[in-house]
């Protein structure tokens, strides 16, 4: 069929359902609504073809019991409330910032542009110098945007993650180490975990909207360092980093780690360890650029692990 | 006629509506331009609404846009006068495009990209900070401004850089081409006056940057480039590591992988300088044991000589 005819009638539909005040059956639609064939069959395939059109551009069709009817019929509309986009209210400096950002960071897979027209942006608008193109390519997988929806409008999910299927109340999204994770309630485990999103078997079913509260003091993102991811009452360990090396160091524990700058450049370093490997892991990557100065039973553990690779002096 | 399918073009249609009937009039370039379109597209799907409205279709249910004297009037169309909502897809580019850029070190944390994210996440339903994340990677504000600076300036600089496979500081000056984040870290493609070829750098190990008068020109295409390419007389070494230490199969760039006694992995692995050896083996600990150090008779014992080394420290 041609696209303009079809396109006609995806019209017709979306202003009918729109503006409709009571939810309309499909009799009604193929009866009142411009464009569909007259033959039962055909109404039919064409109907349904174009509610899945609809639904996949993200048009809410809700789908409800018309009030009245006996026995109870069920009928079609779009509720304005949900179809509409809520102004945000953007000062143009604010679109020409998003402007920018949309034409600098490449998320793999994701259309940008649609989102800037809604909003009245312009998406190829030129680009501010320095900041050219491709700046951070991001991987996006298609889970990343119902994930993403789930948060935003707080859609329990379920997913099969090791094996095991969980449901999660899904609080937030981060982007760390060039990787994806969510974090939330599993309320398998009853508590609060981080999945890295790349690791999740298969499709990601979501449920109602509006079904859980996001904690009101705020999630905590994922936590990453290779010292964290243990579980269990963490060692607070203090590690002194030489001047040369101290910039690498605040990079990996980040700055809010250094609790002392020493008159010679050298840093020192308090992290929260759980995980004894990863910290090992950490330190001597150093070599003997960074020792360990408590507690005393982490810094024993290093010195009896150099004394095992047979470095006794 | 398009190529564009019906969804495509009912997806611009109910951008593009919204827009017109919020101006006064726009020229039919002005629209195309907009919205990436061809003059004779355009008309079409004018023509095409024009047709469009809701039951029972007596004339005033009708959509009602024309042009006239080259100008795109949208008088009534109340079902399509507001923009349809954001798509979680739309949402999560924007948002997350957004976020990006106010994780670039140097970000002003309350400027016009970080207000208008704040409105857009609110209009979604989260809020950005506490919803969404994005960490590009560590690098220094100053080094990563000089650095951008001086690369849409085409101008040299020299650079403090730590060679961390050598464990050795270095001096060199470099032509930016590029700066960007991959992977959780930043990056920085140029062309090294030290080595006289093109290069990758990590911009955290980037001490300090002196961006230079002279100007450079940057190449029409720009390779590849990896971090560390094995070349084949590097040295090699074979390990032989406890199933505990099997992580080491995936995080390094293996050779050759081959199953040994008792769940034991043997690896071969390249070896691009000597403190990465010690390193590699100062973490593996007890956990791997050196099979064999080929093309290179210095290395053999370089695990002992580096804990000895570091235990140096502990015990003075």
């Amino acid at each position: 069929m041609p696209s303009s005819e079809k396109l006609e009638r995806l019209l017709n539909l979306t202003a009918a359902l729109l503006e409709t005040p009571k939810p309309l059956s499909a009799a009604e639609i193929a009866q009142r609504v411009y464009g569909y064939p007259e033959e039962k069959m055909a109404f039919r395939r064409a109907f349904e073809r174009d509610k899945d059109d609809l639904r996949e551009m993200g048009i809410p069709l809700v789908m409800s019991e018309i009030t009245g009817t006996d026995p109870p019929e069920s009928g079609y509309r779009i509720p304005k409330d949900q179809y509409y986009l809520r102004d945000p209210g953007l000062e143009p400096d604010e679109l020409a910032a998003l402007q920018l950002a949309a034409a600098t960071v490449r998320l793999d897979g994701i259309e940008g542009a649609g989102g800037l027209w809604k909003l009245g942006g312009r998406p190829s608008d030129d680009i501010a110098p320095g900041a050219g193109p491709d700046l951070a390519p991001i991987p996006v997988d298609a889970r990343l945007v119902v994930l993403f929806d789930a948060v935003a409008e707080r859609k329990p999910v379920t997913l099969t993650y090791n094996d095991v299927e969980r449901t999660i109340d899904p609080y937030r999204l981060d982007f760390q180490r060039g990787r994806w994770y969510v974090s939330g309630y599993d309320h398998v485990r009853e508590d609060e975990r981080n999945y890295r999103i790349d690791r999740i078997d298969g499709a990601i079913e979501t449920g109602e909207r509006h079904a859980f509260k996001r904690p009101a003091t705020g999630v905590p993102g994922a936590r990453l360092e290779p010292w964290q991811l243990g579980e269990g009452e963490p060692h607070a360990a203090r590690v002194v980093v030489d001047a040369h090396q101290a910039a690498i160091a605040v990079g990996e524990a980040g700055s809010d780690a250094v609790v002392e700058e020493r008159a010679d450049g050298s840093i020192v370093l308090e992290l929260a360890v759980t995980n004894l490997d990863g910290f090992r892991s950490f330190v001597l990557g150093f070599l003997e650029h960074a020792e360990v100065l408590s507690p005393p039973e982490l810094r024993d553990d290093i010195i009896e692990w150099l004394r095992a690779l047979g470095g006794e002096t | 006629m398009s190529r564009l399918t019906a969804s495509e073009r009912l997806r611009r249609l109910l951008a593009l509506l919204p827009w017109v009937a919020t101006q006064e009039g726009p020229t039919v370039e002005e629209v195309c331009e907009r919205f990436a379109l061809e003059t004779k597209d355009l008309l079409s799907d004018i023509a095409l609404v024009s047709m469009v409205g809701v039951p029972p279709y007596s004339p005033g249910d009708l959509f009602d846009i024309v042009v006239e004297g080259g100008r795109v009037w949208v008088h009534m169309s109340p079902s399509f006068d507001r923009s349809f909502r954001l798509t979680p897809e739309e949402g999560l580019g924007l948002v997350a495009a957004g976020a990006s850029l106010l994780a670039v070190p140097g970000a002003d944390p309350d400027g016009p990209l970080a207000r208008g994210i704040a409105k857009l996440a609110a209009t979604l339903g989260v809020e950005a900070d506490e919803a969404l994340d994005v960490d590009l990677g560590y690098a220094s504000a100053a080094v990563l401004g000089s650095l951008q600076r001086a690369g849409s300036e085409r101008r040299r600089v020299r650079i403090d850089y730590y060679v961390h496979g050598r464990d050795e500081h270095t001096t060199r000056e470099v032509d930016p081409y590029r700066v960007s984040a991959d992977h959780g870290q930043w990056y920085l493609v140029g062309f090294d006056h030290l080595r006289e070829e093109e290069r990758l750098f990590r911009v955290d190990r980037v001490v300090a940057v002196e961006v230079l008068d002279a100007t450079f020109e940057p190449p029409e295409e720009q390779r590849t480039l990896g971090l560390f390419e094995a070349r084949d007389d590097d040295p090699r070494v074979v390990l032989e590591i406890e199933p505990e230490a099997a992580w080491v199969a995936e995080v390094y760039p293996v050779e050759a992988v081959e199953p040994g006694a008792d769940g034991r992995l043997r690896v071969t692995l390249a070896i691009s300088a000597r403190p990465w050896l010690e390193r590699l083996l100062l973490r593996l600990g007890p956990r791997a044991r050196v099979v064999d150090v080929i093309g290179d008779d210095t290395l053999g014992g370089c695990a002992e000589a580096a804990a000895r080394r570091v235990l140096a420290r502990y015990e003075s």
